[in-house]
């Protein structure tokens, strides 16, 4: 299957914030890709699996300035010392050199929720209950995503299944690399304002490539030197900055962010 | 009736009494099980933690617990490496607690993560640079080396000794022991610290994080010094208390003063180093990652004042009472002092897990609440119920302290005079306005 | 973990990580190994009973171990640290030259019959050395009177080979199992009984050094008073609210007078069995 073994790409997103209106398309169409369980009653916004997860967050003025801007939030796919893959103590979280996407392995997980401690962005979640579909969503299961077991950490891994078929349709056609039309993740797709752009950060020529370089493209907690690889985009200076600020200079909405439940 | 267990020339309270101090406990047991069980068979959705708050008051007990279990190895590096005989009176029991304390932490674990069955994961493929496999690795071993260290002390009941192959292996393992004690020794160096390193080396979560000196954050080598400083009062104090519940002298007091003596010095050192680690971090570490360190401090009820408990209140105080020789002597202030040094380890260890977790990383972020489920608290009074089992059967049917029988001849003038003016003892589970009322109204004999 | 495992690299961090686990592993396996070889080879050299006893003596408390030197009024105060057996000593040879020998007449000791011609071993056993060059051995007036009145005395078979401070022969009481320990070295020649007032007739080894270690002459009369002290200590914490009179005598149903005594510790203790 190794047929794209030459070239080394570096998958990477770009957000565009000011696009983005919050319905939360992406986290529905992630999970029903993803095999995401849907959520039982009993969850809350804490323990339940949103692999993304769409914050508001609001510029804290009053009335006629206030503004708020939604934040769609999951893993950032950290470059360098990748803080979830070096703490896992059996390799259960790899980050592929070929693809540079940070791969969980529930197949290997422990369930020790390490790296979950170690995630600065909340990206990782636990299955703290069995997984349950109902009959008819049982139909509708992605097959080329194996579903996970209860007591295992899964996460956003641009989706893998995705980008196997697109290796897969390849080598079909007897080519050694992917045809990128071919690979974009559920939620680049299923965005109505296309607000999210995704390519190959090595390739300069791509648009993301471009955007990630622009002006006005910032990532979250740059500072801690992972090096993610999703960028987010706003040409409104009150949410450069507060990507930029630490926790108490920003003043978090009172109103806790809408949870886009899926299911 | 199980007389013919108990150790010759020892008291030993009736089996009667006995099964009432066993009882709350076997019942905290089995609440425990039960809680233990819906975890394992139903899911951790039993708990509290959530994928925010993803380790909670289990991790942090364990911790705890494990740093308090150091007096195991450093007792016994301190006996047998370095040949300080005056510890040989509390080995016994040092080695029962790390048991205790090293067992249970493994098995709250084992409840704790997901997959348990998968732990040997860990051993066939591990990650070497993962902090948490070099503890597993060493906790593991740490254990076995335990249980062996434990094997003779079961293997001198009375009725085991009978047998004269147990006897003499105890005896060939006993002289063997310093090799034991050394590899303990190797092994708790490097768990207790990967213990400290586990949060130390968490880039994404700047409050925790630290520089490394070498390959291993400064944390590692905080949590050796004050495991080695807590430790010794952990011994200090359980050994007053079986002193206190079994109403007997079972040390001399020089045993603890040097344990206080002991405690103080390494405690010194972990102040000293604490201190240079706290202002290196705060000036240079943190607002490094963009996290000015007092940012932290300022979210609601941890203030910088949990940082002052921590390092003066519960550090250089009882320190500098420990190292006071005139204030060892008083045994009050040493048990005191031991207490002030056992709580701040608490705390220590508090404030990496929950303080840590507890704190937003992402500018949107809350500061996050968490508190334990009752099937959490139930699982570790499950660890304090067996401990506790697990003591009180070997104190009773086997000798913990060596120094028992010297000491119950000495006193045994004193205890004399009691039986022959009281008649009957105070069963230690009876309040003492309850025996009195009894002999009051009762003329019978309890 | 192993070479051919997935996820293992070739990097020293990887293998010397690996290295440290095996070796600590190793140790720890082989040194446990180590210690069931030696319980073999004790088996096989016949130390055991040897180690037993160290493990008993070990466990007495220091006002047990009391040196004879200290009951003959050589030194002020020594703990023996050879159980009991001055053969192998240093320090006794360098005692016993300056010792200066009073011979007793006496028999009755604070109210024991303790003939002068008998020499006595710790563990209240008597050595007498007989014309032909053997030696009866039997339990003393002493061990005798806290045994009391109902027991029975199992005997090693002729041809066992006794060592000094191992088992000599055992005592039942009820429910109870005492082991007498051997006074001396030799190998049993003949079955005695409590009719004939001895037990064990031996032949030793080495005729010179077989009876240094025993308490003989003036050391007697120190010695069961240090008894008589220690009985009362072991009546005291093993649980009776019995005293002795002091220098009082031992009566020989001494037994009855305290029957809610925790015989089986007392008798333990003044056996030398922990």
């Amino acid at each position: 299957m190794e047929t794209t073994a030459d070239k080394k790409y570096k998958y990477g997103m770009v957000i565009d914030l000011d696009k983005c209106n919050g319905c939360g398309s992406c986290a529905v169409a992630c999970a029903v890709e993803n095999n995401v369980p849907p959520a039982l009653e009993k969850m809350n916004k804490r323990n339940g699996l949103t692999w993304l997860n769409v914050s508001t967050v609001s510029s804290n003025e009053q009335f006629p300035k206030s503004e708020s801007v939604f934040v769609p939030m999951f893993c950032q796919q950290c470059e360098k010392e990748t803080p979830c893959m070096t703490v896992c103590p059996q390799n259960a979280v790899d980050v592929d050199p070929t693809t540079g996407i940070v791969g969980q392995i529930p197949q290997r997980c422990l369930g020790c929720r390490y790296c979950m401690t170690a995630c600065p962005y909340h990206a990782r979640y636990f299955n703290w209950w069995d997984p349950e579909w109902t009959e008819g969503m049982k139909q509708q299961l992605n097959p080329d995503v194996s579903p996970r077991m209860r007591g295992v950490v899964e996460k956003c891994n641009f989706c893998h299944g995705r980008l196997h078929a697109a290796k897969q349709k390849a080598a079909s056609l007897g080519n050694r690399e992917i045809d990128p039309l071919d690979y974009n993740p559920a939620c680049v797709e299923s965005c109505p304002n296309k607000a999210i752009t995704f390519g190959d950060l090595n390739d300069g020529g791509t648009s993301v490539a471009q955007l990630a370089k622009s002006e006005n493209t910032f990532r979250f907690l740059s500072r801690l030197g992972t090096e993610p690889k999703v960028y987010y985009h706003s040409e409104k200076k009150w949410v450069q900055e507060m990507a930029e600020k630490s926790m108490t200079r920003t003043h978090v909405a009172n109103e806790p962010a809408k949870e886009e439940y899926h299911g | 009736m199980d007389k013919i267990l108990i150790p010759r020339g020892l008291q030993r309270t009736s089996f009667g009494n006995f099964l009432m101090w066993i009882l709350p406990w076997t019942a905290m047991l089995a609440v425990g099980v039960y809680a233990i069980y819906l975890c394992l068979a139903e899911g951790l959705f039993h708990t509290n933690m959530d994928n925010r708050f993803a380790f909670g008051i289990w991790i942090f007990l364990d911790l705890t617990v494990i740093a308090l279990g150091a007096g195991a190895f450093f007792t016994g590096f301190l006996l047998y490496i370095l040949r300080r005989k005056e510890l040989k009176a509390v080995i016994n029991s040092a080695v029962v607690i790390g048991l205790i304390c090293y067992s249970g932490a493994v098995l709250v674990l084992a409840v704790d993560v997901g997959q348990p069955m998968r732990a040997w994961f860990t051993f066939w493929h591990p990650n070497v640079h993962s902090m948490l496999t070099e503890v597993t690795f060493c906790l593991t071993c740490y254990l076995i080396v335990l249980l062996i260290e434990y094997i003779p002390i079961v293997l001198k009941n009375r009725q085991l000794r009978q047998i004269p192959k147990f006897l003499v292996f105890e005896f060939q393992l006993h002289k063997l022991m310093p090799v034991f004690a050394g590899i303990g020794t190797f092994l708790s160096f490097f768990h207790q610290g990967s213990l400290g390193g586990l949060f130390g080396v968490l880039r994404g979560r700047p409050f925790a994080f630290r520089e490394e000196l070498g390959i291993w954050p400064s944390t590692f080598f905080l949590f050796v010094i004050s495991a080695a400083a807590a430790g010794p009062s952990f011994i200090m104090l359980t050994t007053w208390l079986v002193e206190k519940i079994t109403r007997k002298q079972l040390v001399k007091p020089e045993v603890y003063k040097f344990l206080g003596k002991v405690s103080g010095t390494m405690l010194i050192a972990y102040v000293l180093l604490k201190s240079i680690d706290t202002l290196f971090w705060i000036n240079s570490t943190s607002p490094g990652n963009g996290f000015p360190a007092f940012e932290f401090y300022a979210t609601q009820s941890f203030g910088t004042w949990i940082l002052f408990t921590e390092i003066v209140f519960f550090g250089l105080l009882p320190a500098l009472v420990l190292l006071n020789s005139r204030l060892r002597e008083n045994r009050k202030i040493l048990l005191g002092a031991g207490f002030l040094v056992c709580s701040g380890i608490m705390l220590n260890r508090f404030v990496m897990t929950i303080q840590t977790l507890a704190l937003p990383t992402l500018p949107f972020d809350d500061f996050l609440t968490y508190s334990p489920s009752w099937e959490e608290v139930a699982t570790f009074l499950f660890v304090v119920a067996y401990g506790m089992l697990l003591y009180s059967l070997t104190y009773r049917y086997s000798v913990i302290f060596p120094q028992e029988r010297e000491l119950s001849q000495m006193n045994g003038e004193l205890s004399q005079q009691e039986f022959a003016d009281g008649g009957s003892r105070r069963p230690f589970w009876q309040p003492k306005f309850v025996t009195d009322l009894l002999n009051k109204f009762v003329s019978t004999k309890l | 973990m192993l070479p051919w495992v997935y996820e293992f690299h070739w990097t020293a961090f990887h293998i010397t990580f690996l290295l440290i686990f095996f070796t600590v592993f190793v140790v720890v396996v082989s040194t446990v190994i180590l210690a069931m070889r030696r319980t073999q080879q004790a088996e096989k050299d016949n130390t055991m009973e040897s180690i037993q006893w160290h493990s008993d003596f070990d466990d007495l408390s220091p006002a047990f171990k009391v040196c004879r030197h200290e009951l003959n009024g050589d030194v002020k105060h020594r703990v023996c640290d050879h159980g009991f057996d001055c053969r192998s000593c240093t320090v006794h040879p360098l005692l016993v030259s300056k010792q200066q020998k009073h011979p007793l007449l006496q028999f009755e000791v604070y109210g024991f019959t303790m003939p002068p011609y008998r020499m006595y071993h710790r563990g209240h056993t008597w050595v007498q050395e007989e014309n032909d060059g053997t030696y009866k051995i039997g339990i003393d007036d002493f061990g005798t009177r806290i045994l009391g009145r109902a027991y029975s005395v199992e005997l090693p078979p002729v041809g066992t080979r006794l060592s000094v401070n191992g088992k000599g022969m055992l005592v039942k009481k009820s429910n109870m199992n005492i082991r007498i320990l051997s006074p001396i070295d030799g190998e049993v020649i003949e079955q005695g009984d409590s009719e004939k007032g001895w037990y064990l007739k031996v032949k030793a080894d080495d005729s010179k050094k077989v009876t240094a270690h025993l308490l003989k002459g003036e050391e007697i009369p120190n010695w069961i008073l240090r008894e008589l002290e220690r009985l009362q200590i072991s009546f005291a914490t093993c649980g009776v609210g019995a005293t002795l009179a002091d220098g009082g005598e031992l009566a020989p149903d001494f037994h009855r007078h305290y029957p809610k005594a925790d015989w089986d510790g007392v008798i333990g203790q003044m056996f030398l069995e922990a």
